[in-house]
């Protein structure tokens, strides 16, 4: 009864790290609709348990739709047992997408909190056609959540890590690579992590007068913006995660 | 065989008896494929109340087994709003639009039903009697005083077929679906969801925001059938039935005890296939067994 429903083909379901999994889908029509910051539902068992489906960032979109997952629970550990050639049913792609930086940006700062990180693959594929710098700052839990950053890098991007536990990069909170950073102003700023990390990158950026935009997470039932169910606070009033966002402007999310 | 699917409700007349339940498929959305939603039998947005609502405080969801539990808080832009951007767009659809109305005042239902008996893409209104009753600590549709004085008094200014939809958090749901048909309601609809709450424990908070909500979905269909047997054996109105229906065989027990309609709430997050799937397979159940006309299913238990 709605029309983003596709019955995917799993073409890859790829271990990256020994948390992290890329889950690739195909359906006739699927992936030349995906815009970056776009989201993807997921019905991972055809059972009652889970009972809903999962919402997932689109990491990729070239000839498939990429996800990047971390298993958390009862959901991505079924999802990652999933075989290439099984099918899973999809809506999307969801959601707004990453909205392009003002003109006379010079450089963009993707700030990702663990598999925040996903949508921004996406984004550089976009924003490597301009002129802007590019940096990537990834913050994880430890070295087990860090996965081969070179198709970021492919895309121009230089990247800073680090990991809770200094097992890989820069020990502490991405928000320490930050202030490490040469800013190139006019900078703009894109996020997508844990709430407490958004909230700490919108007090960093609110004091230094950048603006940009943040993709969040929030728990869904419908992920199509009718029963609102994910809705958040934000200075415009309650707005819902999944077709109002899962993009916002930095500074109209109230946490 | 030629199938007679269609059932009616006062003098609207349904092409079946699915339909969805209001708060599970919004307005209109952009996704929505109208050509598939006019299969249904009607189309049920989400409550309106006469001003606009914020809703609750998030998380406003959470998943249990076999179903979730809600406080939304009847988030919605209120009257005007619907009638200027919501309304016409519903009223393309080819197919019965029924208006679900909530009101945290008595003056606030009059207007509401006042104003959308005007409207002619209004087929029927219901009446989400789950809300304060005023006077008593308690909802409209737990008390079947209040409950037969506001339909009575509805019924009086409305121009179009009132359904009252019922609480199940109740004693006894047949009393208050027998006082709605006394004060002239023209079918009752139940269950709205059963109150319920769930704790984080490593925190030792309430997973919502607003403490408690209401439980729906799979979980709950047993004791939602087992209303709707009870309250048909009280009223002889049409009863829209709702409850945790995923597949047609679950509606199928729903139309067996009683039920004239049935609604798909919650399954539609898990799959928006679901009403149109029920639809199919009410049909499939019907060439199986040979029945022409739903009605020789409605109200078929053979309990001897
Ligand atoms: C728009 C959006 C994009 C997302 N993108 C990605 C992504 O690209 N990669 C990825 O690995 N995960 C992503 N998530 C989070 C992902 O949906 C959850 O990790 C997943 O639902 C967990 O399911 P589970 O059954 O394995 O875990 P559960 O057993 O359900 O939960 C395990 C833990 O995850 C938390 N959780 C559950 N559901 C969500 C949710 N919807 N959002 C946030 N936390 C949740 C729970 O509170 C719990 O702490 C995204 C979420 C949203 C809303
Ligand atoms: C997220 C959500 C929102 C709902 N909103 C409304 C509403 O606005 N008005 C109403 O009368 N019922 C509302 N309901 C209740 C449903 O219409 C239905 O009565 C109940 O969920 C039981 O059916 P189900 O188990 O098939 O969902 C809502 C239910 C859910 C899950
Ligand atoms: S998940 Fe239903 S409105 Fe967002």
């Amino acid at each position: 009864m709605i029309k983003c429903q596709y019955t995917c083909s799993i073409v890859k379901n790829q271990k990256m790290t020994s948390r992290l999994f890329c889950l690739s889908l195909k359906a006739p029509g699927f992936v030349q609709r995906v815009l970056p910051g776009q989201f993807v539902h997921v019905r991972v068992a055809n059972g009652l348990k889970p009972f809903f489906r999962r919402p997932f960032s689109i990491f990729r979109a070239q000839k498939t739709v990429d996800i990047l997952y971390d298993v958390v629970g009862l959901g991505t550990r079924i999802l990652s047992e999933k075989k290439k050639g099984e099918s899973i049913d999809c809506l999307g792609p969801l959601g707004i997408s990453f909205r392009l930086p003002p003109p006379g940006t010079k450089q963009v700062v993707m700030i990702a909190g663990g598999v925040g990180v996903a949508p921004f693959l996406a984004l550089t594929d976009v924003l490597k056609k301009e002129k802007y710098q590019l940096v990537l700052l990834y913050g994880a839990r430890d070295k087990d959540h860090v996965f081969s950053l070179k198709e970021f890098r492919k895309n121009g991007c230089q990247v800073h890590i680090a990991t809770d536990d200094g097992s890989h990069g820069v020990k502490g909170r991405v928000s320490a690579l930050f202030s490490k950073i040469n800013l190139k102003m006019p900078t703009y700023i894109y996020t997508c992590g844990p709430k407490p990390m958004i909230k700490c990158v919108q007090d960093l950026t609110r004091t230094q007068h950048l603006s940009g935009q943040a993709s969040l997470e929030e728990v869904m039932a419908c992920g199509v913006g009718v029963c609102l169910g994910c809705s958040i606070k934000t200075t415009k009033g309650f707005r819902t995660v999944c077709h109002d966002g899962p993009v916002f402007d930095l500074q109209e999310i109230i946490l | 065989m030629s199938m007679k699917l269609n059932v009616s409700i006062g003098h609207i007349q349904f092409q079946n008896p699915v339909t969805i339940a209001s708060g599970t498929f919004g307005y209109i959305s952009k996704y929505a494929k109208s050509a598939d939603i006019q299969k249904l039998g009607a189309f049920i947005p989400k409550t309106i109340t006469l001003a606009a609502r914020e809703g609750n405080p998030s998380p406003r969801i959470v998943e249990t087994a076999s179903g979730m539990i809600n406080a939304i808080g009847i988030e919605n832009d209120g009257l005007d709003h619907f009638l200027a951007h919501k309304l016409p767009d519903l009223a393309k659809l080819k197919i019965p639009l029924i208006v679900s109305v909530s009101a945290y005042q008595h003056n606030d239902f009059e207007t509401l039903v006042t104003r959308l008996s005007q409207e002619e893409s209004v087929s029927l209104i219901e009446l989400n009697l789950s809300c304060p009753n005023l006077k008593h600590a308690r909802l409209i549709a737990q008390d079947p005083a209040a409950t037969q004085e506001v339909v009575a008094a509805l019924k009086k200014i409305s121009a179009k077929p009132l359904i009252a939809k019922l609480s199940p958090n109740v004693t006894d749901i047949a009393a208050v679906a027998f006082a709605a048909q006394e004060a002239g309601a023209d079918a009752v609809s139940l269950v709205n969801t059963f109150s319920a709450m769930a704790v984080d424990v490593h925190r030792r908070r309430p997973v919502l925001g607003n403490v408690t909500g209401g439980l729906s979905g799979p979980a709950i269909k047993p004791i939602a059938l087992k209303m709707v047997y009870d309250v048909k054996k009280r009223v002889t109105i049409p009863i829209i039935a709702m409850g945790g229906i995923m597949t047609a065989e679950d509606a199928l027990e729903f139309l067996i005890v009683g039920a004239t309609m049935v609604a798909v709430g919650t399954a539609n997050f898990v799959d928006p296939q679901t009403p149109l799937r029920v639809l199919q397979g009410i049909k499939a159940y019907m060439k199986q067994h040979r029945v022409s006309d739903i009605h020789d299913i409605i109200g078929s238990l053979r309990t001897s």
